[in-house]
């Protein structure tokens, strides 16, 4: 029996920080896969959208996008990972030089937060994960 | 029995998303195992990791992850147990999940409190046959065999 088939980690919280966007979208479904995995291991885990990541969390962007061609669609990866019991974190403070809006959201976002948010985030959590 | 082409046995017992079965052994030690729902959603399964036998899981943590090339995530557990035992067959061939998921259990898990406590916590025959239904209808589920 292969000791790599058993999991004993104790739970931990890790924040992935989420900068890559529809302009790479090959890297668009691996933040959310890695998400799901870790929140099914016990970890607390956060996603925090920033930079050209918030993109993701505007209507009928994820929806229309895919990581590979033809393959699943980037929302279908995000609520795998909200189905796991990930947490989406939307950061305010990028949201302007995108032009995105509030009221303009896909339903998966649990919270819009700061920067100082993100910043206790990784200063708090046991793991920080960029992307 | 059957909707959509997904497999379903009434003797088991579910969780009312219709991801797991659950089947009573002998001490009152519960088999968990994917659907045929389940196992359709996540394609080829390609890894299995179990808790290690002894571990106590609280409602709401998982007894296992699956991981698939599409899909990851957890095997749910919905009442306090401990980890009894893995199935050592599927740990080394997970696709067995896919080709017979009502046969290849996963884990092994002990209740700790009343094994009937734990049951309540799920649905089984009729209720379950026709949630299980509804289930793939609103999904629009069809499930397929590797």
């Amino acid at each position: 029996m292969g000791e790599q088939h058993y999991v004993d980690h104790d739970a931990k919280s890790v924040v992935i920080v989420m900068t890559s966007g529809p302009s790479a979208p090959q890297r668009c479904a691996t933040p959310f896969y890695m998400g799901a995995i870790l929140a099914s291991m016990d970890a607390d885990v956060k996603i925090f959208f920033t930079m050209e990541g918030v993109k993701l969390c505007q209507k009928g962007v994820p929806d229309n996008l895919t990581a590979l061609e033809g393959g699943k669609k980037v929302i279908e990866f995000m609520r795998d990972a909200k189905s796991a019991g990930v947490k989406f974190h939307l950061c305010r403070p990028a949201l302007p030089g995108y032009e995105m809006e509030v009221d303009n959201l896909i339903d998966e976002v649990d919270e819009i937060s700061s920067g100082g948010a993100l910043a206790d985030l990784i200063l708090s959590c046991d793991k920080a994960l960029y992307f | 029995m059957e909707c959509n082409g997904c497999e379903f046995r009434p003797e088991l017992y579910y969780d009312k998303d219709y991801q797991i079965w659950v089947r009573v052994e002998e001490g009152g030690v519960l088999a968990v195992g994917m659907t045929d729902i389940s196992q359709t959603i996540a394609g080829k399964i390609l890894h299995v990791r179990v808790r290690r036998p002894g571990t106590p899981r609280p409602a709401g943590k998982p007894v296992a992850t699956i991981e698939s090339g599409k899909w990851a995530g957890p095997v749910p557990n919905l009442f306090d147990c401990i980890i009894a035992g893995a199935n050592h067959a599927v740990l080394n061939e997970p696709a067995l999940l896919n080709r017979q998921p009502f046969e290849a259990w996963i884990a092994r898990v002990a209740p700790v409190g009343r094994l009937e406590d734990a049951l309540a916590v799920l649905v089984t025959g009729k209720e379950a046959y026709a949630g299980y239904c509804e289930r793939c209808r609103r999904d629009e589920i069809e499930c397929k065999r590797l």
